[in-house]
């Protein structure tokens, strides 16, 4: 597991998988490798029987955890699911947790851009085989979503509004008839989607470039709002949990500062909510101020400590990494962001000092 | 409580004993599980009396309440007048409500005793009783607490949010109604009751002794215990129902030593009362947000009817979320909202699979608004998208308006309403909305007529509004002698005039006493004014109203706020002899108004953009009066006009304002506005900007300075040409504002003028190119949807 970068889902919490296979004995949707309830306490947590007693399955979504139980349910019907919301709210994760715990495959995907094709969502050709053999199953190339049906296992599509509109309406038919018809194959060219089958589609509202799906395929999902996570405590826990993995695949043996990473939780969220918690008013930025970017810049800060400084997080490279994270497309974002440091900063350091006091003692690095 | 401990529950300690001599049956307020339970409780237990948790002055309204003519939701009103100060020095009223829905355990309890031929009778201590018994601002007295039934204690607090996180459920409601409300259905009586014991014990144990004595708790818990004991002695099975959480208290007092009676204070007999009321779903929704009941009591009392009609459980959940949903996805076509039959279907096997997952017999209300939540929303979650589920949840609430059958306890307010009604021959039983035209000074009974509508809204009744007339609070239209009003008296108008009972029992009275309140809070001096408006639209007049306003006037330090007070007492002023008003105080705050505005109108001419407005209509008031009621201040306002130009920091539209008014004190001062102008022409592009806004000053108050010569059109020209396209945008609205004032005359003559400038003739400003039919249409559809806005918001 450690020779990846990231390992697929499946792989990396493969014995909690297990454990959960084990102790399962709840009704399946057919096809499925978990119960609806076990694959709920996968992504949620919980305890589980084993052989040695009980045992904790760690919780890996945070948030709405009804959205989550509606998304397993919708996965289980006949209607896709579509996950919806900014970017860096954990939308892909959550699809890829489903799939792991449903169908133990989280890599059959589609990556949409504005270069997808009709071919890439539903089979293309190996075209040295076309050319010596014809039309026939070997020349065949299967998309994600052909693999999908013939298994009876998830298709996820990321980005789906990055795909142009057309092509996107490419999955009104399959999703309708649960059938794919490939006429180059003659009567052998008839999928038909076995039990288990579906499609989890991502698509973020706030990135440049999207593109409004059609009515038509709309009715054909189940949406969900991935919202960013409302609660700073939690924040502060995520950003906490996905440094110190990354910082483990990364072999960085530094302990994480959970001060530090408070204090980058209560930033991001403020600034994401337009108002701190005194209640004083904050420009909101226009970058995307997400959890994801929030670890980030947090795993930036300690791979720079655990490179080039003592191992210590430092503040300097704190606010400077924060800078970069948030001052990418809009000049104004610059001052939003120093007037941070001079309304909330400033009366956080006065008020309760300490690691509030070092952290306004960087913002000369805002420029 | 010391008997009851984690190891041993209260369920063990409180006996759930069909055989005893009481029976302590929980409820929470309006939960339809408790209600159907308490029934089938009763039928086992076969009570000889029934005791039920509520003020024990409202015991007559029983019957009145059980009357077959009652139609639910309705409630109990008390009122209660501290004029001996018992509660605080202020000497304030107090009223509350005690709603009943059809779900409610305590009506269903009253309504077995009349089916069962045995009394009911209330057990708490009177309204003023619990009122003086509590501490400020705890229980009763907390905030604007207005009701009577109070489950905070069971729905708040440290105990639910732990059981919430241990149970993965997201709020307190939805725990509610899956372990209580759906599975609590399915329980024998004394399964429910032990768990419903269990529960309240627990949340007791979570709360202070000094918290319990602060709200009254334990006194009124002292009184019930002392009602019950008494009642013993005459009944040999005495059935209890109270709040869960009073239970263990009662049991405590129950089973041990002698209880001695609570000592009444003295209140006299017409200081406090209780009037039945008719209720409605969505007062009884909103009083959730004040932890007195359950949320959607529509959905409740229908589940709750469904129960008791099939006499079992089994499918009334499932069966009332269909319905909901179908009802959800009918309003939705309604409203043109794109939800298909595919869409109800999907959501529907959601809510069962959710209810599966969730380990629940039945779907109820969080995984019906979960499926809609899922299926009915295309696209985010925004405030937009999310309209199925506004409508589902005005759904679930629900829009029914409770009736009270027997009118032998029609309360005073409403009598007297009544009274006039019939006076001024208006049609007040009819459902069907009705108009009366005013003509206020013909007769005496025509302004009369007036004042009473005017009291009626000032009460905030929603009887009547007004759609033709003079609107003193705007100045708009104030010499019209005619009103046209629309009215109609439907249910919440009663609800809402008892609602008012506690300031008074004539409508005159009330509203006497609602504006006196409102100019005793009032600090700033508009807002004291506005009252003052009221009492004159009323025909009403405050005792010691002048000295108040002195006071107001001569603490508030906001020239703005003083500016527009001026503004309403000259409009009182002017119309004074006409409604038949004294105006000596009127008069004489305006000269004290006039006077500190003066003194003091050089703190004006820097004032930022948002109030630039405000000022600039109180300095051309001010200009109004000296030629009016104060000509002799003539030279005073001149030089403080004066002083202001020569600030070195002014706002550039309050500085047009001012250079404006000169200009109509002195024509000479032209050549002053003039050169003003021609530095702001001078100046940088942000500089520039500010023209625009000087202009709109100068010509809001001194629009015939443009004809004068040609140069402010040159200048103005000049100012527009200069611009780029997007400093152009953003100087426009201050441009447009400039020429709002002018008639449709004087535009065309500046039109004209600007045609000359550019070589064209008079008339040809007259054509334009014609504008697209489609985007034309396009440009009205977008007024009248902004108008609309700005309505609600008005709203």
């Amino acid at each position: 597991m450690q020779q990846f970068i990231k390992p697929p889902v499946e792989i990396r919490y493969k014995e909690e998988l297990d454990m959960l296979r084990f102790a399962d004995d709840g009704r399946k949707p057919e096809n499925w490798v978990l119960s609806p309830k076990m694959v709920r306490t996968f992504i949620l947590g919980g305890e589980v029987d084993t052989k040695d007693g009980k045992e904790k399955i760690s919780r890996k979504f945070y948030g709405n955890d009804a959205l989550v139980e509606r998304a397993i349910i919708t996965l289980a019907g006949s209607r896709g699911l579509m996950l919806v919301g900014e970017p860096g709210t954990a939308k892909t994760m959550l699809s890829e947790l489903m799939c792991a715990a449903i169908c133990g495959v989280s890599t059959n995907t589609v990556q949409g851009t504005a270069g997808t094709t009709e071919d890439m969502i539903k089979y293309s050709w190996n075209y040295a085989l076309l050319l010596s053999k014809g039309p026939c199953r070997e020349a065949l190339v299967p998309s994600p979503l052909l693999v999908g049906m013939e298994k009876g296992i998830i298709a996820r599509f990321e980005e789906i509004t990055r795909t142009p509109a057309e092509i996107q309406d490419s999955l009104i038919s399959v999703m309708s008839d649960q059938i794919l018809n490939i006429p180059e194959l003659g009567d052998e060219g008839l999928v038909l989607a076995r039990p288990g089958f579906n499609i989890i589609g991502t698509a973020n509202t706030r990135d440049k470039g999207v593109n409004e799906m059609s009515g038509a395929l709309k009715r054909r999902f189940n949406f969900e709002t991935v919202e960013p996570v409302k609660d700073v405590r939690l924040e502060k826990e995520i950003i906490v949990k996905e440094a110190q993995d990354l910082a483990a695949a990364g072999h960085i043996d530094a302990p994480i500062d959970t001060d530090v990473a408070e204090l980058l939780a209560v930033t991001y969220h403020e600034l994401r909510e337009g108002m701190t918690a005194e209640g004083t008013v904050v420009a909101k930025p226009d970058a995307v101020m997400s959890t994801a970017e929030a670890v980030s810049v947090y795993y930036q800060t300690i791979s720079h400590a655990w490179y080039y400084g003592s191992g210590r997080v430092s503040l300097d490279v704190l606010t400077q990494s924060l800078l970069g994270a948030v001052c990418k497309e809009n000049k104004d974002d610059l001052e939003k962001l120093r007037s941070y440091f001079r309304v909330a900063v400033k009366e956080k350091s006065s008020r309760e000092g300490g690691l509030w006091k070092e952290y306004l003692k960087t913002s000369p690095l805002l420029r | 409580m010391e008997g009851i401990s984690q190891n041993e529950p209260a369920s063990a300690v409180i006996p759930f004993d069909l055989d005893a001599a009481f029976l302590l049956y929980p409820v929470r307020h309006h939960s339809p599980a408790c209600a159907y339970q308490l029934i089938k409780t009763a039928e086992l237990y076969r009570p000889d009396v029934i005791l039920i948790e509520g003020p024990e002055n409202a015991n007559e309204l029983i019957p009145v309440l059980t009357d077959e003519r009652t139609r639910l939701p309705a409630a109990i009103y008390y009122y209660y007048k501290d004029k001996k100060k018992h509660i605080s020095p202020e000497g304030e009223d107090f009223r509350c409500y005690y709603p009943f829905l059809k779900s409610s355990p305590e009506y269903n309890a009253m309504a077995f005793a009349k089916k069962s031929g045995i009394p009911a009778f209330f057990i708490d201590l009177p309204y003023s009783e619990i009122l003086i018994n509590t501490k400020h601002d705890k229980g009763l007295l907390k905030g604007d607490k207005h009701s009577y039934a109070d489950d905070s204690r069971l729905t708040r607090g440290q105990f639910y949010m732990a059981l919430c996180e241990k149970t993965g459920i997201r709020s307190f409601e939805e725990f509610w109604e899956k372990y209580f409300e759906i599975e609590g259905l399915y329980k024998t009586p004394e399964e429910f009751v032990r768990a419903m014991h269990t529960y309240c014990a627990l949340a007791r144990k979570d709360t202070p002794a000094e918290e319990l004595k602060a709200d009254a708790t334990l006194i009124r818990e002292q009184h019930m215990a002392f009602n019950i004991k008494e009642a013993m002695k005459i009944y040999k099975r005495v059935l209890v129902v109270t709040g869960g959480f009073h239970s263990p208290g009662l049991y405590e007092r129950l089973t041990g030593g002698e209880i001695k009676p609570v000592k009444p204070h003295s209140v006299p007999k017409d200081c406090t009362g209780c009037f039945p009321a008719a209720y409605s779903y969505e007062a009884a929704d909103a009083l959730h947000g004040y932890a007195s009941g359950m949320s959607y009591p529509f959905f409740y009392d229908s589940v709750f009817e469904r129960v008791c009609a099939q006499k079992s459980p089994v499918g009334a959940y499932s069966a009332q979320v269909l319905d909901m949903l179908a009802a959800c996805a009918k309003k939705c076509k309604e409203q043109e909202l794109p939800v298909a039959i595919s869409d109800v279907t999907a959501a529907h096997t959601l809510i069962g699979g959710l209810a599966a997952l969730r380990n629940i017999p039945e779907g109820g209300i969080y995984e019906l608004l979960d499926g809609v939540t899922s299926c009915m929303i295309k696209g985010e979650r925004t405030v937009s998208t999310s309209l199925p589920i506004d409508i589902l949840k005005k759904l679930l609430t629900g829009d029914g308006v409770g009736h009270i059958g027997d009118t032998a306890h029609t309360p005073p307010l409403i009598a007297d309403f009544e009274k006039h009604c019939e006076l001024y021959k208006l049609k007040f039983n009819s459902a069907i909305r009705q108009e009366v035209e005013v003509s206020l000074f013909k007769t005496e009974r025509a302004l009369g007529l007036s004042r009473f509508m005017h009291r009626m809204a000032f009460l905030g009744t929603g009887f009547c509004e007004r759609i033709k007339g003079a609107d003193l609070h705007s100045g708009k239209d104030k010499s019209r002698v005619r009103e046209v009003w629309r009215y109609r008296r439907s249910p919440q108008v009663d609800s809402l005039l008892i609602d008012r009972t506690a300031e008074g029992f004539t409508i005159e009275e009330a509203c006497t006493s609602l504006a006196s309140k409102r100019l005793k809070e009032a600090r700033r001096f508009d807002v004291a004014a506005k009252t003052a408006v009221d009492c004159f639209l009323c025909g009403i007049e405050l005792p010691d109203a002048h000295r108040r306003m002195t006071d107001i006037l001569t603490s508030d330090g906001d020239l703005l706020s003083v500016g527009k007070g001026l503004r309403y007492f000259s409009v009182l002023y002017d119309l004074s002899r006409l409604y038949d008003y004294d105006s000596s105080m009127t008069l004489s705050l305006m000269q004290m108004c006039f006077e500190r505005l003066l003194g003091s109108l050089g703190q004006l001419i820097n004032l930022p953009d948002e109030q630039a407005g405000e000022c600039i209509e109180i300095l051309r008031h001010l200009y109004g009066l000296i030629d009016t009621r104060f000509n002799d201040r003539r030279d005073e306002l001149y030089a403080a006009l004066c002083d202001m130009s020569a600030a070195s920091q002014k706002n550039p539209a309050v500085y047009g304002a001012v250079m404006g008014l000169m200009y109509a004190f002195e024509e000479s001062n032209r050549t002053l506005a003039q050169s003003a102008m021609r530095g702001y022409l001078s100046g940088t592009q942000e500089i520039k900007k500010q023209g625009s806004k000087f202009m709109r000053g100068l010509f809001t108050a001194a629009r015939d300075i443009v004809f004068a010569d040609s140069t402010f059109i040159e200048m103005a020209d000049k100012l527009i040409v200069s611009m780029s396209s997007d400093d152009f945008m953003e100087v426009l609205p201050d441009l447009r504002l400039a020429f709002t004032g002018f008639t449709p005359q004087e535009i065309q003559r500046t039109a004209r003028a600007v045609a000359e400038i550019y070589g064209g003739s008079g008339d040809s400003i007259l054509y334009e190119q014609a504008i697209d039919e489609g985007l034309f249409e396009f440009g009205s559809a977008l007024d009248r949807e902004l108008a609309l806005c700005f309505e609600r918001e008005d709203k």
